[in-house]
C-alpha cells in the first residue's frame, strides 16, 4: 500500500491530516503513551468506536499509525502506535502551530485547555 | 465539527487563536496520558522491589567480602543469582499485568530526567561502591546504609508515581 502524503510542503511542518481535532488528539495520546489499546484511546478521548476507527484508519492509510493485534482474556485487542513518520509529522505540525502563534519551535507548550 | 478536508485537500491555515487552542488541547491530552502512564506498580511488586533493593547491597557485599562473611562465598553467589532470577520473573509478570490494566505501553521515562538520571547513575554506584567499601574497610555499615537508601529510593519513587498519577486523575475529573 502506498501511503498518501498529506503534509503541505508550502506550509512547513503544518499537516492537514494531523490538524483535524480528533486526529490531533489521537496523535497527542499515542505520542505520549508510546502504544495504547484501542479501547483506552476511545475512553481517554471520549470517542465512539466508529469515529475512532475512521480517524485511526485515515492515519494508518497515511502511514502515521500502525496497529498490532494481541489476544487478552480470549478476546482480540488492537493496539495503536505512531510510526516514526507519524511522530515526525505530529511534531512538525506542533512546531508549525507554535510558529503561527509566534512561539519558537522549542517553546513551552501553552497551558491545557479547560474542558467545559 | 470535525472535517475531512485534510484527506481531500488543503485546509486554510488556522488563525493564531485556533492554533493556540489546538496546542492547548494537545497539551491537555499529553498531561492526562502522562498520568495514565504514571499508574503505580501493583503493591505486591512495589514490596518485592523494595525488598530486592534493600537486599542487593547486603548480598553483593557478601559476594565481594574478602573473607567469608556470615555465609560462604558460593552461597552468597547462589543467593545473588536466585534473587536476580526471581526479580526478573516478577518484573516480567508485573509489567504484563500493568500493561493489561492500563492499556498503554510501559515507559520508564515518565518521571522527569532530573529524578531518573541520578538514579540510573547512583543505584549501581551505591550497590557496587558500598560492597567494595565494605570489603576494604571491613565496616558493615557501608552495606547497611546502602540497603536503607535502596529501600527509601524504592518507596520514594512509588510515592512520586502515586502523586503524578493522582494529580492527572484529579485534573481529568475537574
Amino acid at each position: 500500500m502506498t501511503a498518501r502524503k498529506p503534509a503541505d510542503p508550502a506550509a512547513g511542518g503544518f499537516d492537514n491530516l494531523v490538524h483535524a481535532p480528533n486526529r490531533l488528539r489521537i496523535c497527542a495520546l499515542l505520542d505520549t503513551a508510546g502504544e495504547a489499546e484501542f479501547g483506552v484511546v476511545q475512553e481517554q478521548l471520549g470517542l465512539s468506536a466508529s469515529v475512532l476507527s475512521k480517524h485511526a484508519g485515515a492515519l494508518m492509510d497515511a502511514g502515521y499509525v500502525e496497529q498490532r493485534k494481541a489476544v487478552r482474556d480470549t478476546r482480540q485487542r488492537v493496539w495503536l502506535r505512531l510510526t516514526r513518520r507519524g511522530r515526525e509529522a505530529y511534531h512538525g505540525h506542533l512546531a508549525a502551530l507554535r510558529a503561527i502563534i509566534g512561539q519558537g519551535p522549542d517553546a513551552e507548550p501553552p497551558p491545557p485547555a479547560v474542558r467545559g | 465539527m470535525e472535517t475531512d478536508a485534510g484527506l481531500s485537500g488543503r485546509t486554510p491555515s488556522p488563525t493564531p487563536q485556533e492554533a493556540l487552542a489546538a496546542l492547548a488541547e494537545a497539551e491537555r491530552i499529553r498531561a492526562s496520558t502522562t498520568a495514565l502512564s504514571a499508574t503505580p506498580w501493583p503493591l505486591w511488586f512495589t514490596i518485592a522491589l523494595t525488598i530486592y533493593l534493600a537486599a542487593l547491597p547486603l548480598v553483593y557485599g557478601g559476594v565481594v567480602a574478602e573473607d567469608s562473611w556470615l555465609l560462604p562465598h558460593a552461597t552468597w553467589w547462589t543467593v545473588l543469582m536466585a534473587m536476580i532470577a526471581v526479580f526478573m520473573a516478577s518484573f516480567a509478570a508485573a509489567a504484563r499485568s500493568w500493561r493489561q490494566r492500563t492499556g498503554v505501553a510501559l515507559r520508564l521515562d515518565v518521571l522527569p530526567k532530573r529524578a531518573t538520571v541520578p538514579l540510573m547513575i547512583g543505584a549501581p554506584v551505591l550497590v557496587v561502591g558500598s560492597a567494595w567499601a565494605f570489603r576494604f574497610t571491613g565496616q558493615v555499615w557501608w552495606v547497611v546504609v546502602a540497603s536503607a537508601v535502596g529501600a527509601a529510593v524504592s518507596v520514594g519513587f512509588h510515592l512520586a508515581f502515586v502523586r503524578l498519577h493522582g494529580r492527572g486523575t484529579h485534573e481529568r475529573a475537574a
